[in-house]
C-alpha cells in the first residue's frame, strides 16, 4: 500500500504542477501536452435547448478534449468549466460568458487562445481562427451578417515627425545586415538550406533590406521584431539572449540614428493621425461557410505551415516547401517550384466527406503572377501528374478543371478549359470558384460571374475518389506542375455552391479590412467628426484606402455647410507622392446629404497608397487644401530644367530611294507608268525586298536584287512597247543588227544619251559621271552584241534592255 | 552553247555591271558629296529628290536651279511640290504607318492617309488634323468604286488605278458621308482607317496611344508621371498586376493616371467588325469602359465622354499645352485639338518632316535651332505642311 502511495505521489504532484499552470490566467508559452487520456464519451444530460445542442456540436465537442480546454477546464478543474464533460447544459452556461455570439471574434476565448492561452497549434493566431470558427458555427448564420458595426474612436494622435526608411540599403548593409548575415542567415535566407521566410539575413542586400523593414521599428527601436524575437521570445539567440538582443537593439540604434527625422510641414492642414490597426475593425461580410470543410486564409505571416481554420477535424495543414512566403495583409506567395502541401492522412477528410455528398466546390482568391504560365497547379488533391480526384489550374489566360468521377479517367480527363478567348484568368487578384454537381459536373465563376463553359464529361459520381490522394496548393505533389502567384484565401466546401452562394462569397472580399477615423474635429467644430475610410493591407507592398466618408460619432451632430477640398493622404509625417486620388476632390458635406449612422460618402473611388515600415507603424493622416476655414495653398514643385540635348554622331548626308520612291524614279525616267500591267506585277512582287528607310548602312544585296529586277522590267516595257520607245529614241531602228547598232559609238549614242540625259539629268555634279558610265555601257554593248555572227533578230532590243536596266537599276536611281 | 546557257550569262553579265555601276555611282556619290561644294542644279536636284521622291525632269531642274541661284530656295521647293510624286508618294508614305497598328508602310491607300495629304495639299490647318469634320474622296475619279464607311474599296482601287491624288481628292465632311454627328468627328482619328486599328476590341487607350505616338512624336513611357492623382483610372488595371502592388506604383498609375482621364473621351466610339466601320453611340458608353471591372473594383467607373487633361500640371507642362484652351471637356473632338494645339504636335510634325527630307534626325544645336525656327513658322503661319517641306528642303538643301 505506502510501495503504491509513493508510486501515486508524483503523479499528484504533477498533476497539481499541470493544474497550476492552467490557473489564474497566466499567459503560457508552452504548448499544452498532448498524450493526456482521451475524455470519455458524453453520457451526461441530453441537451436543454436547440441551443444548447448547437454549443455541444458546434463548440464543446470540440473543446472537450483533455489536450484542449478540457484538460482543465473541466468539471473538477478550474474555472470557468465551460469543456466539462459532466453536463453539457452546465457547460453551456459557463460559456455563455466568453462568446460573443454577435461578433465571434471579439469572444473571450478567441482573445485567449490567440494570446497564447494554452494554444494547441504552433501559431496562436491559427488557435484564435479556429475558435473563431467554432462560435461562429454555435452562433449559426444569423450572427454571421447583418450587424451593425460599432465605430471606436481611436486615439487621439497629433501627426508627429517620423522617420521613413532610406530608399537604399546602403545604411542597413552597414548596420543590421552584418549581424544578421553573421547569426541568422542559416535560416532567414533564400538559399539557406531550410529557407525560413521573412529573408532580413539574404546575402542580396537589397531582398534583406526589403524584407528587415516590417521587423524595425524606426520610432521606438525596442519594439523592433528584430530584437523582440530574442529578447522575450528567447528565438535562436547566439549564446545569452539578452546580450544577443542587446547587440541587435545596439545594431538597429546605429540604423535609426543614421535616419533623420521627417518634419511635418507646419503649413499642412493636418487631421489627427492612426496607424492601421487602430482602426475599427470591419467585420468579414456574410460569407457562405455552411459546408466549409477545408479553410485556409493565410493569416499566420510567419513559420512554414498554414493553417486550416475551418474547424472541421482533423484539419489540413499544409507545410511550405520550396519558394513559397507569406504576404502581407493574410496571403500566400508561391514562387517558382514551391508548393504547400498537406498530408494524405489529414487530406483524406476531403474525400470521405465528398464522396458521401457527391459534390464540392474549391473556392479561391488568387491573383496569377503572370498570364504565361502553363500546366501550372493552383489548387490540387491529387497523388502526381497522372492521378488526381481533382484540380483547378491555369494554362495562361484560361482556368482549367480536372475532376475525377465516373464519367472520365483516373487523371480527370477531359479536362475542361475556360474559353481562351474570355482571358478568364487575369494577373490580379481574382475570386475563382470550382464547383461539382452530379448533374452539371464543373463549372466555373471567377468574380462571382459563372463563366458558362460546360463541363466535357458532364455529371458523374465521385466514389472512386482516392482517399490516400494529398491536398497540395501552388503545384502537382510531385513538383511537376509549378503555379506562381498569390494565394490570399482557399476553401473547400463539400456542396456545390450555388450561384448565388458564390456571389454572395464574392461581394464579401478578403482579407483584413479596417474603418479609419482620420479625427479632423480641430478643423471643422463638428464634434467628434471623422473622415472615414475603409482601408486594409492590399499586398505586401501597400494598403489600399476606399470609400472617404464625413461623419461624426456625436448621433447629434450635424456638419452644417462644409466645404471639403484637395484631400491628401500622408504617412510618417510626409504626404504620400504616388496615389492621390483625392486630390480633385472638391464637395460639400451638408445636412441634406448627411446621415447620422453612415455619414456623407465622399466619393466611390479607392487608391493605393505604397507600405512604408509596415502596418504596426505606418501613421497616417490626412491633409487638405480647404476643410471648413481652414486653407492651405498647394503649389507643385518647380520643373526640373530639360536635359541638355546631346549632339548625335555624324550622319549620311545622301540615303536611299524607298521602295514607292525608286518605282516611281524608274517609271519617271522611263516614262513607262507604273500602272504597266508586268511592271505592277513585278513590283507587287518585290516591293517588300526594296529599302524601307533612307539609312545608306541598312543597305542589303538582296535589296540591289529587287531593284535590278524591277529595273529590268521597266526597260523591258519601255523597249517592247513601240509608242513610247519611238519617243524615247527617236530615230532608232531596233529591227536592225546589233552590231550595225551597237557597232560605233556614234551609233551608240542614240541610244545611249537619251538614257543618260534623262536618268543621270544634265550638268548635275552629284550624279555619277557621265564619262565613266558611258564607258561602262561601251564595254556591255560590246560583250553583248559579239555574237560571233549569229546574233538573234531581237539582239538589239536586247542590248538596249540591258543597257537601260544597267543605267536604271544602278545608284544613279537608288541614291538621292 | 544553249539558248537557256545564253539567257543565264546574259543576266549574269548584266547583273555584274549594274552591280559595278552601282558600286562606282555609290561611291561616286558619295566622294561627291563629301568633297565638292554643290551649286544651285545640285541643291535643286537633290531638293526634287527629297519632296517628290523621283528625280525632276531637265525642265523643272532648270527652273528650280533658276529659283535657287537667285536666293529663293523656298519657290523651288514649292516648284517641287508640284509633283504628282510628291502626294502619290512622298506623303502617302509619310502618313501610312500611322494608320496602323504595326506601323507598317506597306498598307493600302485609306481615308485616314487620304485625308492627311488632301489637306496637304489645300493648306488646310493643320492643327485640325486631330478634330476636323474632315474627309477627302475621289467622286470623279472613273474606275473605282464610290466612297463607303464599310470598306476600303474606294481608296484602295484609287491606289491601284494610279490615280493622280494630287487632282482628284475632293475636300468633304465625315458628316455628310458616313452619317456620324458633326460635333462627333474629329479629324482623322474618326476616319474609318484609325478606327479599324485602333478603336477595334481593346479598351480605346490604343487611339490614344498611337495618336500620341503619331502626332506628338511621344510614346507612353516619355509621358511617365506618377505624381498625379490616380482617381480616373479605370477598374480594369490592376493595382497589384501578380500580386505586387510595387509594379502599379512605379510604372502603370504614371501612364494611366493621365492617359485614362483623356481616353474617357473615346467613350462613345467603337470599330463595329460586323459592319466593318465606326460606330458612335452618342451618351451611351460602350462596353469596353466597363470590361474586367473586377480587377480593381473601387477603381473609376465611366459614366460619360467627359475628359480632363491632368498633364496641363507637373512635368508634362513640356509638351506646351495651348493655354487659351480649357483643359477639359467632352469628347473626342475637343481632346483632339487639346493635343494638336500643343507646342509637341507642331514639333513633331517638324520633326517628321525634318526626317523625311533631311534622312536624320536633327543632329547639333544648329539643326535644333533650324527646327525650332521652322515650328514657330508653321504655327504662325497656319499650320501648313507645305511651308514646314519647302522650308526644312532649303535647310537640307546641300551647301
Amino acid at each position: 500500500m505506502s510501495r503504491a502511495m509513493n508510486l501515486l505521489r508524483p503523479l499528484v504532484l504533477l498533476a497539481a504542477l499541470s493544474l497550476a499552470a492552467c490557473g489564474g490566467g497566466a499567459e503560457t508559452k508552452v504548448n499544452p501536452i498532448i498524450n493526456q487520456a482521451p475524455v470519455p464519451n458524453y453520457t451526461g444530460p441530453a441537451a436543454a435547448t436547440a441551443d444548447i445542442q448547437a454549443f455541444k456540436i458546434n463548440l464543446w465537442e470540440n473543446l472537450k478534449e483533455s489536450n484542449r480546454c478540457g484538460g482543465c477546464h473541466n468539471a473538477t478543474g478550474q474555472s470557468p468549466r465551460f469543456a466539462r464533460n459532466d453536463d453539457v447544459n452546465l457547460a453551456y452556461q459557463d460559456a455563455l460568458a466568453l462568446v460573443n455570439l454577435t461578433q465571434p471574434d471579439m469572444s473571450r476565448l478567441v482573445a485567449k487562445v490567440s494570446g497564447g492561452h494554452n494554444c494547441w497549434l504552433s501559431a496562436n493566431s491559427a488557435c484564435g481562427d479556429t475558435m473563431t470558427v467554432w462560435i461562429r458555427n454555435w452562433a449559426g448564420a444569423v450572427a454571421t451578417g447583418g450587424k451593425t458595426i460599432q465605430l471606436v474612436a481611436p486615439p487621439d494622435r497629433s501627426v508627429g515627425s517620423s522617420k521613413t526608411f532610406p530608399a537604399d540599403s546602403v545604411l542597413y548593409s552597414s548596420t543590421i545586415h552584418p549581424l544578421v548575415r553573421q547569426f541568422c542567415a542559416r535560416c532567414h535566407a533564400s538559399n539557406a538550406g531550410t529557407p525560413v521566410s521573412p529573408y532580413f539575413a539574404d546575402a542580396n542586400v537589397d531582398a534583406a533590406y526589403a524584407a528587415a523593414r516590417s521587423k524595425i521599428n524606426l520610432d521606438n527601436t525596442s519594439l523592433s521584431r528584430l530584437e523582440v524575437r530574442l529578447r522575450d521570445e528567447f528565438h535562436n539567440c547566439w549564446g545569452d539572449c539578452a546580450t544577443s538582443a542587446a547587440t541587435m537593439l545596439q545594431r538597429i540604434d546605429a540604423f535609426a540614428n543614421g535616419v533623420p527625422l521627417t518634419q511635418v510641414d507646419p503649413s499642412l492642414v493636418v487631421s489627427k493621425a492612426l496607424t492601421l490597426y487602430e482602426g475599427t475593425v470591419a467585420a468579414g461580410g456574410n460569407r457562405y461557410e455552411s459546408n466549409v470543410i477545408a479553410l485556409w486564409e493565410f493569416k499566420t505571416g510567419m513559420g512554414t505551415t498554414a493553417f486550416d481554420t475551418s474547424g472541421q477535424e482533423p484539419a489540413i495543414n499544409l507545410t511550405f516547401s520550396g519558394d513559397v512566403s507569406w504576404v502581407g495583409g493574410w496571403g500566400m506567395k508561391v514562387g517558382a517550384g514551391g508548393k504547400a502541401q498537406g498530408t494524405s492522412s489529414s487530406s483524406k477528410k476531403l474525400a470521405d466527406r465528398i464522396k458521401a455528398t457527391g459534390e464540392y466546390s474549391i473556392e479561391a482568391w488568387v491573383a496569377p503572377a503572370n498570364v504565361v504560365q502553363e500546366d501550372a497547379w493552383i489548387v490540387s488533391y491529387s497523388g502526381g501528374p497522372t492521378a488526381r480526384n481533382t484540380t483547378l489550374g491555369q494554362r495562361a489566360y484560361q482556368y482549367q478543371m480536372q475532376t475525377r468521377s465516373s464519367k472520365t479517367d483516373a487523371n480527370g480527363a477531359p479536362i475542361t478549359l475556360t474559353r481562351d478567348t474570355d482571358r478568364d484568368a487575369q494577373a490580379s487578384l481574382q475570386h475563382v470558384v470550382l464547383s461539382y454537381d452530379p448533374v452539371n459536373g464543373q463549372r466555373l465563376y471567377v468574380n462571382g460571374v459563372a463563366t458558362g463553359d460546360v463541363d466535357r464529361a458532364g455529371g458523374g459520381n465521385l466514389s472512386d475518389w482516392d482517399d490516400s490522394f494529398a491536398l497540395v496548393l501552388g503545384n502537382e505533389t510531385s513538383g511537376t506542375r509549378p503555379w506562381t502567384g498569390v494565394l490570399k484565401m482557399v476553401a473547400v466546401h463539400s456542396r456545390a455552391l450555388t450561384a448565388a452562394q458564390v456571389r454572395q462569397n464574392f461581394d464579401a472580399g478578403v482579407g483584413e479590412r479596417y474603418f479609419m477615423l482620420f479625427n479632423v474635429t480641430q478643423l471643422t467644430n463638428v464634434p467628434q467628426s471623422y473622415i472615414m475610410f475603409e482601408a486594409s493591407q492590399y499586398d505586401s507592398y501597400s494598403y489600399m484606402f476606399a470609400k472617404p466618408t464625413f461623419i461624426s460619432l456625436d448621433p447629434a451632430a450635424r456638419p452644417g455647410s462644409l466645404p471639403l477640398k484637395g484631400m491628401r493622404i500622408g504617412v510618417n509625417g510626409a504626404e504620400v507622392r504616388v496615389g492621390q486620388a483625392y486630390v480633385p476632390m472638391d464637395v460639400m458635406v451638408n445636412d441634406s446629404n448627411y446621415a447620422s449612422s453612415t455619414g456623407q460618402p465622399l466619393g466611390g473611388i479607392g487608391t493605393v497608397i505604397a507600405l512604408e515600415k509596415g502596418p504596426a507603424n505606418d501613421q497616417f493622416f490626412l491633409t487638405f487644401e480647404r476643410i471648413a476655414a481652414n486653407t492651405h495653398t498647394v503649389t507643385e514643385p518647380p520643373l526640373a530644367p530639360p536635359a541638355a540635348p546631346v549632339d548625335l554622331p555624324p550622319q549620311s548626308q545622301v540615303g536611299l530611294r524607298q521602295f514607292e520612291e525608286i518605282s516611281a524614279s524608274m517609271a519617271a525616267m522611263t516614262t513607262v507608268p507604273t500602272t504597266q500591267s508586268e511592271v505592277k506585277t513585278t513590283y507587287e512582287l518585290v516591293k517588300q525586298a526594296l529599302p524601307q528607310n533612307e539609312s545608306v548602312e541598312g543597305f542589303l544585296s538582296a535589296q540591289q536584287v529587287g531593284i535590278a529586277q524591277l529595273a529590268i522590267e521597266y526597260c523591258n516595257a519601255l523597249v517592247e512597247n513601240s509608242t513610247l520607245r519611238s519617243a524615247y529614241f527617236p530615230g532608232v531602228d531596233f529591227s536592225g543588227s546589233a552590231s550595225a547598232l551597237f557597232g560605233t559609238a556614234g551609233a551608240r549614242d542614240q541610244v545611249f544619251n537619251p538614257l543618260l540625259d534623262r536618268m543621270l539629268g544634265v550638268s548635275v555634279g552629284t550624279q555619277p559621271d557621265r564619262v565613266a558610265v558611258r564607258g561602262e555601257l561601251d564595254s556591255l554593248a560590246g560583250k553583248l552584241s559579239s555574237c560571233g555572227g549569229s546574233c538573234a533578230a531581237d539582239r538589239s532590243k536586247t542590248i538596249a534592255k540591258a543597257s537601260c536596266g544597267a543605267v536604271l537599276g544602278s545608284a544613279v536611281t537608288l541614291l538621292q | 552553247m544553249s539558248t537557256e546557257q545564253g539567257g543565264i550569262n546574259q543576266v549574269a553579265k548584266m547583273s555584274s555591271s549594274i552591280g559595278k555601276l552601282t558600286c562606282a555611282a555609290l561611291a561616286l556619290g558619295l566622294l561627291a558629296i563629301g568633297v565638292a561644294q554643290a551649286g544651285s542644279r545640285e541643291q535643286a536636284k537633290r531638293m526634287h529628290d527629297r519632296i517628290a521622291g523621283v528625280p525632276p525632269t531637265a525642265a523643272v531642274l532648270d527652273q528650280m536651279a533658276a529659283e535657287i541661284a537667285a536666293g529663293r530656295p523656298l519657290a523651288a521647293a514649292n516648284i517641287a511640290m508640284q509633283s504628282s510624286a510628291f502626294y502619290n508618294v512622298t506623303l502617302k508614305n509619310f502618313v501610312a504607318p500611322w494608320t496602323n497598328r504595326e506601323q507598317s508602310v506597306f498598307v493600302p491607300l485609306n481615308d485616314y492617309t487620304a485625308t492627311v495629304i488632301g489637306m496637304v495639299r489645300d493648306d488646310e490647318p493643320f492643327d485640325t488634323v486631330l478634330s476636323a469634320d474632315i474627309l477627302y474622296t475621289a467622286p470623279g475619279a472613273s474606275g473605282v468604286a464610290a466612297y463607303s464607311p464599310a470598306n476600303n474599296d474606294h481608296f484602295d482601287q484609287l491606289e491601284q488605278t494610279g490615280a493622280d491624288l494630287k487632282t482628284v481628292l475632293v475636300k468633304q465632311t465625315q458628316s455628310g458621308l458616313n452619317g456620324i454627328p458633326a460635333a462627333a468627328t474629329a479629324g482623322v482619328m474618326t476616319s474609318r482607317a484609325a478606327a479599324e486599328a485602333f478603336f477595334i476590341a481593346g479598351t480605346n487607350r490604343a487611339m490614344f496611344r498611337f495618336t500620341l505616338m503619331n502626332h506628338l512624336c511621344r510614346d507612353m513611357e516619355q509621358m511617365l508621371d506618377t505624381s498625379r492623382p490616380p482617381d480616373r483610372i479605370r477598374q480594369d488595371v490592376s493595382r497589384s498586376p501578380g500580386g505586387d502592388s510595387r509594379i502599379f506604383l512605379n510604372n502603370c498609375i504614371g501612364c494611366h493616371s493621365g492617359m485614362d482621364p483623356l481616353a474617357q473621351s473615346f467613350a462613345y466610339y467603337q470599330y463595329d467588325e460586323t459592319l466593318a466601320r465606326l460606330v458612335y453611340t452618342a451618351g451611351q458608353m460602350q462596353p469596353k469602359y466597363f470590361n474586367n471591372s473586377d480587377n480593381f473594383k473601387p477603381g473609376y467607373v465611366t459614366p460619360d465622354d467627359h475628359w480632363d487633361n491632368y498633364w496641363r500640371k507637373g512635368p508634362n507642362q513640356v509638351v506646351g499645352w495651348d493655354i487659351q484652351l480649357p483643359g477639359t471637356g467632352n469628347g473626342a473632338k475637343t481632346m483632339g485639338q487639346e493635343l494638336a494645339r500643343s507646342d509637341a504636335f507642331a514639333a513633331c510634325q517638324v520633326e517628321k518632316v525634318f526626317k523625311t527630307v533631311c534622312f536624320r534626325a536633327p543632329a547639333d544645336a544648329t539643326d535644333r535651332a533650324r527646327v525650332q525656327v521652322i515650328k514657330n513658322d508653321f504655327k504662325a503661319g497656319g499650320y501648313k505642311i507645305k511651308q514646314v517641306f519647302a522650308e526644312t528642303a532649303a535647310y537640307c538643301m546641300g551647301d
